[in-house]
């Protein structure tokens, strides 16, 4: 199966196509960058479905979903599922904690692997796993204190933006963190395996915000009506 | 020429719309599909559009609507000849959507992509409800924008006028709120004006006279409010005298309005009266402009209610009628969540649309 995986939920834009069947990046390329998603993004599908052998050969496509920017997700569900509409092939949905995660899963030490965003104000979005991808703590919002007494046993590791916050937090509270030092964003080609392997029907190319909306109300209250 | 068929795309504000338009030999425009999805139900309990949970149901909502509006046209991807979708004005999470999802769409089909500048859609409208000639007097009143335009050709847009404070859409939605009418307001004050005496308030007509044909309509607003508060609390049919005589207001200063660009275009008249935007559907309004046309013997164009609201079918036709001269954009297009129709500022609107 050739998947065209796709990222713009955390600071950079990643695409790449990926052959399940090789088990083999094809061509990937990853633009580190804070804003900017949206002009990045097409400009650089265009170039990689060039070098690597245009949508026809797809059979599927894979979309972080987030946690991460409301707009970065959005801007990488939007071009999943046109794609998608225009290839008659399925888009499927892959966290963006399960991502990160990843490249730590399946090693000697056993350790619990957490993936960790920062999302401010001393909060974290959060997903923990053990050393065999079980998940052991769905994606959550949750604060930096609440995070490291979740994680009060066993030996931890934790990757993302949000890592070296918990670390610090953790310490205050006389607990022990590993942090795994990569990039702050998934690396794409564990976005196309994740999608490879996930189900359509289970995983779909939504966006996962845990976040509910930040709603101001505006403006005057209407005037006092007569009862009648 | 040739026959040319469009998909488009439009997601800038609170309705999320795909449609297939197509343009026979002969140039004349028919809408194969307009499928729209009005998000009004999520945002009435905020008064307003909030543009956050605008974007979470645009994206949502856009991939199904496209597919329907392909169902409904008959048509499959293979026998468009390039997808438009809009690039702004409008709210920037939302039109990354649209415009992201369209870009996406034409490069896997390797199709021709439009970006379309949403009012350029509600100005070229006419001429594919109207075969409207160029050039056309453009009345584009909406929630957003109150502007008179002389359109004078694809990408010829000339703005003789524009308000210099509220929208005209935006005074009828904050003088419901403040009479406690539903949102959105405009519908239900058109509903509410229907059962009141226009003549029992004395409403300014602002800006009427002048001989720039720009709006000024806060002051028509707070106007409303002061007497709103004289006499609170409010019974019925108080509202409905307040609405009836607001509107009638807003019906005067439009049509001097209008007049007063008609005489800037004295020299070379306008083969048509248009009139555009969520306002435009506003049956006092559309009367005023009827009667202002039959007196001065001009054609009067008035797109069907369905089209004077944010829809698909008229980001289509303007991607259709750009294409058609040959303007096709690159992946590269950005979002512009400020895109004037013309490049003319005017110190007199500041910065206002
Ligand atoms: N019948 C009507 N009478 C007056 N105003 C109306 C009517 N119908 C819709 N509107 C107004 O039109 C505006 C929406 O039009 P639309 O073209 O979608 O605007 P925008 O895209 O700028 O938000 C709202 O302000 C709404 O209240
Ligand atoms: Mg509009």
């Amino acid at each position: 199966m050739r998947v065209l995986a796709i990222d713009t939920s955390l600071p950079a834009v990643s695409v790449c196509i990926y052959d399940g069947d090789a088990q083999q990046v094809v061509v990937r390329e990853t633009l580190p960058m804070q804003k900017g998603h949206a002009e990045a993004l097409m400009p650089m599908m265009e170039r990689v479905q060039r070098l690597g052998g245009g949508f026809a050969s797809l059979d599927r496509v894979a979309v972080t979903v987030g946690p991460g920017s409301f707009t970065g997700i959005r801007i990488g569900v939007a071009a999943a599922r046109g794609i998608a509409l225009a290839c008659g092939i399925k888009a499927v949905g892959v966290s963006t904690l399960a991502a990160l995660a990843t490249p730590l899963l399946f090693s000697a030490d056993e350790l619990i692997v957490v993936a960790a965003i920062d999302a401010s104000h001393g909060n974290v979005f959060l997903s923990a796993y053990n050393s065999n991808g079980r998940v052991l703590t769905s994606p959550r919002l949750i604060s930096l204190s609440d995070a490291c007494r979740l994680l009060a046993t066993g030996q931890v590791i934790a990757t993302g933006s949000g890592a070296e916050g918990l670390r610090e937090t953790a310490r205050a509270l006389g607990q022990e963190i590993l942090v795994d030092h990569c990039e702050a964003w998934p690396d794409i080609a564990a976005v196309a395996k994740l999608g490879a392997a996930a189900d359509p029907e289970t995983a779909p190319a939504r966006p996962l915000y845990l976040k509910a909306p930040d709603v101001t109300l505006s403006g005057r209250a209407a005037l006092p009506r007569a009862v009648s | 020429m040739q026959a040319l068929r469009v998909l488009g795309i439009e997601s800038t504000c609170d309705e999320t719309a795909a449609a297939v338009v197509e343009a026979d030999a002969a140039g004349r425009g028919k809408i194969l599909s307009n499928a729209v999805l009005s998000q009004i139900a999520e945002h009435a309990a905020y008064g307003g559009v909030v543009p956050e949970i605008a974007a979470r149901a645009h994206i949502d909502a856009l991939d199904p609507l496209i597919r329907r509006a392909l169902d409904e046209a008959g048509c499959t991807l293979a026998d468009i000849d390039a997808v438009a979708a809009a690039a702004g004005p409008g709210l920037i999470g939302g039109v990354m959507i649209g415009l992201t999802m369209g870009k996406a769409i034409a490069l896997a089909t390797k199709k021709p992509f439009v970006a379309v500048n949403h009012l350029e859609g509600h100005a070229l409208t006419p001429r594919l409800t109207d075969g409207v000639e160029f050039p056309y007097l453009l009345l584009l009143v909406s929630g957003g924008h109150s502007q008179l335009i002389s359109v004078e050709g694809v990408g010829e847009y000339r703005r003789l006028g524009s308000t210099v404070d509220d929208a005209l859409g935006e005074a009828f939605d904050k003088a419901a709120k403040l009479l406690g009418l539903p949102y959105p307001g405009g519908p239900q004050v058109e509903k509410a004006a229907a059962l009141g005496d226009p003549e029992r308030f004395e409403f300014p007509r602002p800006m009427a006279g002048r001989r720039n044909p720009d709006f000024s309509f806060s002051g028509l607003k707070t106007a409303v409010r002061l007497e709103a508060e004289k006499i609170a609390p409010l019974t019925d049919q108080d509202v409905f005298d307040l609405c009836a005589s607001f509107q009638a207001a807003a019906v005067d200063v439009i049509v001097d309005r209008c007049r007063a660009a008609l005489r800037l275009l004295a020299e070379k008249p306008p083969t048509a009266l248009v009139a555009a935007g969520g306002v435009a559907a506003n049956g006092a309004i559309r009367r005023g402009l009827a009667r202002l046309c039959l007196e001065s013997g001009l054609q009067l164009a008035l797109p069907p209610i369905g089209l004077c609201s944010d829809n698909g079918a008229m980001i289509a036709w303007a991607g259709l009628e750009r294409f058609r001269l040959g303007f096709v954009d690159g992946m590269d297009f950005a979002a512009r969540p400020r895109w004037p129709l013309d490049s003319r500022q005017d110190p007199r609107w500041h910065g206002k649309a």
